[in-house]
């Protein structure tokens, strides 16, 4: 029986878990416990490894020497934390956090840190033999930072040109995000019959699972069966003056590709937008606007001097993310142009990263490359965040 | 300057008549407190002086000139609000030089206007803050300000003093009418606060359900309320009424209600013959009921129970029943007797109104 068998796999797994937790919280309740006794020290450094030791030597058959030191230097490290930083006060919130702080730190620091080691060592399709075999890589030091900006993550395209496009694409798409947002928002804070009912329809792109929908609109985009170009094939017989100004169908994927991407994901993206700065809209209170109104204010000036300064508290954030997120946009990009021999016109530099690190394999490269964008992003971050600091600071 | 009329103002709601043919004159230079309980239209009606609100009905004159379909910033008024509505992201400077920013009045001009004004209110230290740095009262006199900036030829206000603790409210009442007595202009006062309505207003316009009930000045709408309503709501504490009937006794009328028996003299209601068999209420002042050695010269009294004392300081609240009715007489301190005892009380016949049961309209003189 399949079905009992999977069953009792995934119970198991569950059980698994469960077990682990309850074991790091035991590990975590007695130094919580003792950490401030004199002999608590020594016991652990002894005790906890060697119960380590145990289990992993009952668990892999045999002694396994990198694990045991990796756990020493765990456990060194959270005595030296109990010792100076938890000092005896809210133990149980700290004990109660303690596995959420371990499971991050799998699955966020430790990534990150490894990230950092490769970016300083050569791991590539011609290394990757010997770091199976022998557990080393070559160290590069700086090498694979200035090849980032030297060489092309691709097959032509280079980091500066890479980096411009992302730029704009970035630019372009959270403008249009704003801009039809915002439109939509004062559309829809106007009093309309059905308003409830657009109001789910433009929703609709956002609630769907992005890969469905940016495949959906990608099929839109055919040269010959896409609704896009039905369209425009329609509307040039119809009105020949328009084929005469040059508009036409055209072959979007392979001829215009960012141009497709930036049009998918300005349709994916509004609808955020469109939600934010209508609660924006919505928390502003109706007086202004008649101050506005017996002051002369047009509705222009109501849009310029009123509604625009309040609801930037709520926009600047909305912003900032929606940069992160666009600039960070693999998806589209990829489930556009980059599957199978796709073209490069589109990349932006997370899609370019992926293809440097899983269709190129070039790891250590792609790390070092992560860790730029990375570094990039967290400049603008900053920068908005800052700027929506002064921003507050000015209310 | 200017007067404003309102020629039989209707405003609907969907189905929902708010209004229903408000007819008032308003003079040139004249304080005009708009009074009535939550809900009563007073708002809508100041709402749609400003433009602020489509007019079901009617007509709004301004200085003699039509407005219905006439822009706010064109109807040159200038209205306070509620909760000052200061734009929040502008300094006081900002905010009180906006409407003139907006018309691109001279720069010089409008520094001038803005210190003439900080000047009338003592603003002149906040001009750099913005709204938030400021106390309620700071705010409400800098939305006074922005009003007076603009030079209009009325001055609407609609709540102005609501949001404020009790003790900052009587000081802005204060600050109000001596900025009227500086301004000399049309303004017009909304207010659910019968208080403010006395002490502030040349003349009162009291509005309940949609409609006028009486336009007079304070004292006039104190001494002769011309209907029920009016009587409740002007004065505190309340008005006591009892409900009863008239019966004409030989050459007199008397009034009975329960255990309560009142001759009504002539010079209340003349030709009493009329008047017999009448369902009334009659109303009495808490001032004007008599208890104790006050009582002493009456003839018609009453006997009943002392409930509970209140002691405000000079006066003190008593809470009488007689029979079924609850009566309260303020009088002055210190009343020298425990609740449970046995009182007599009787009533001042020269400030007792009387009102038809069901027209609710005074029927005394």
């Amino acid at each position: 029986m399949d079905i009992l068998r999977s069953i009792y796999e995934v119970t198991g797994f569950i059980v698994l878990i469960a077990l682990g937790v309850a074991a790091l919280e035991g590990y975590f309740y007695y130094h919580f416990k003792f950490h401030d006794r004199s002999w608590f020290f020594p016991a652990a450094l002894l005790a906890f490894p060697a119960l380590a030791l145990a289990v992993s030597a009952a668990v892999t058959g045999g002694f396994q020497p990198r694990l045991w030191s990796w756990f020493l230097m765990a456990e060194l490290l959270v005595l030296a934390g109990f010792k100076y930083a938890v000092k005896g006060r809210h133990t149980v919130p700290y004990l109660l956090l303690a596995p959420a702080f371990v499971g991050l730190a799998l699955l966020l620091v430790y990534p990150f840190v490894f990230e950092v080691y490769l970016s300083f060592h050569d791991l590539k399709l011609t290394t990757i033999m010997m770091w199976k075999n022998t557990g080393k890589i070559p160290f590069a030091g700086l090498d694979q930072y200035v090849k980032v900006f030297t060489t092309s993550p691709l097959s032509e395209v280079s980091f500066w040109a890479l980096l411009g496009r992302t730029l704009l694409w970035t630019f372009s798409n959270v403008f249009f995000h704003v801009a039809g947002g915002f439109a939509l928002a004062l559309l829809l804070n106007n009093a309309i019959r059905f308003k409830g009912f657009y109001r789910t329809l433009l929703v609709i792109p956002w609630a769907m699972p992005q890969v469905v929908a940016v495949l959906a609109m990608r099929g839109e985009f055919h040269s010959q069966n896409g609704f896009v170009n039905i369209i425009l094939s329609k509307l040039t017989a119809a009105f020949p003056f328009l084929a005469s100004m040059g508009i036409g169908p055209v072959q979007w994927l392979s001829d215009y590709p960012l141009l497709t991407c930036t049009i998918i994901n300005v349709w994916l993206g509004i609808p955020f937008m469109m939600v934010v700065i209508l609660g924006g809209l919505q928390s502003i209170s109706s007086s202004y606007y008649d101050a506005a109104d017996i002051d002369g204010a047009s509705y222009f000036q109501k849009l310029r001097f009123i509604t625009l300064p309040l609801i930037k508290p709520v926009l600047m954030p909305a912003v900032t993310l929606g940069t992160v997120w666009t600039f960070n946009n693999i998806n589209v990009i990829y489930l556009v142009t980059g599957q199978a021999g796709g073209t490069e016109q589109a990349d932006i530099l997370v899609s370019a990263l992926y293809k440097a690190a899983f269709t190129y394999n070039r790891y250590s490269y792609s790390a070092a490359f992560a860790i730029v964008v990375f570094a990039l992003l967290f400049f603008i971050s900053v920068t908005y965040l800052h700027g929506f600091d002064a921003a507050k600071e000015e209310r | 300057m200017a007067s404003v009329q309102f020629k039989g103002i209707v405003k609907k709601f969907k189905d929902n008549l708010v209004l229903n043919g408000v007819d008032v004159d308003i003079k040139d230079h004249e304080f005009v407190v708009i009074v009535g309980p939550s809900g009563c239209g007073k708002t809508t009606l100041l709402r749609m002086l400003a433009g602020l609100e489509d007019i079901t009905g009617g007509d709004i004159l301004i200085d003699g000139l039509r407005v219905n379909e006439l822009h706010p910033s064109k109807r040159q008024i200038a209205m306070v609000f509620q909760d000052y509505a200061l734009y929040p992201h502008m300094t006081v400077e900002e905010n009180m030089s906006f409407a003139l920013r907006l018309r691109k009045t001279d720069k010089a001009e409008i520094g001038a206007r803005v210190d003439e004004a900080a000047n009338i209110l003592q603003l002149q230290k906040f001009l750099k803050r913005m709204p938030k740095q400021l106390s309620g009262g700071q705010r409400q006199r800098v939305a006074i300000g922005r009003a007076i900036v603009r030079k209009p030829k009325v001055f609407l206000f609609d709540e102005p003093l609501s949001n404020l603790d009790a003790k900052l409210r009587e000081e802005m009442r204060v600050e109000i009418a001596k900025l009227y007595q500086r301004l000399n202009a049309t303004i017009i006062y909304v207010t659910h606060d019968q208080v403010e309505a006395m002490t502030l207003a040349g003349r009162i316009v009291i509005m309940n359900h949609g409609i006028i009930q009486q336009v007079g000045s304070p004292i006039e709408v104190y001494r002769k309320p011309a209907n029920l309503f009016v009587a409740g709501f002007i004065g505190s504490p309340t008005m006591n009424f009892m409900h009863g009937k008239l019966a004409l006794d030989g050459e007199h009328l008397r009034f009975s209600s329960g255990d309560i028996k009142l001759t009504i003299p002539p010079y209340l209601l003349h030709d009493p013959k009329k008047h017999d068999g009448r369902e009334v209420t009659v109303g009495v002042r808490p001032d004007d009921v008599l208890v104790g050695r006050t009582a002493d010269g009456c003839s018609d009294k009453v006997d009943g129970v002392l409930e509970v004392c209140e002691l405000l300081g000079h006066r003190e609240n008593l809470y009488i029943k007689v029979g079924e009715t609850r009566l309260l007489a303020t009088v002055e301190a210190f009343f020298d007797r425990s609740p449970g005892s046995a009182v007599q009380v009787c009533f001042n016949y020269k400030n007792m109104h009387v009102f038809d049961k069901v027209t609710e309209k005074r029927i005394s003189e």
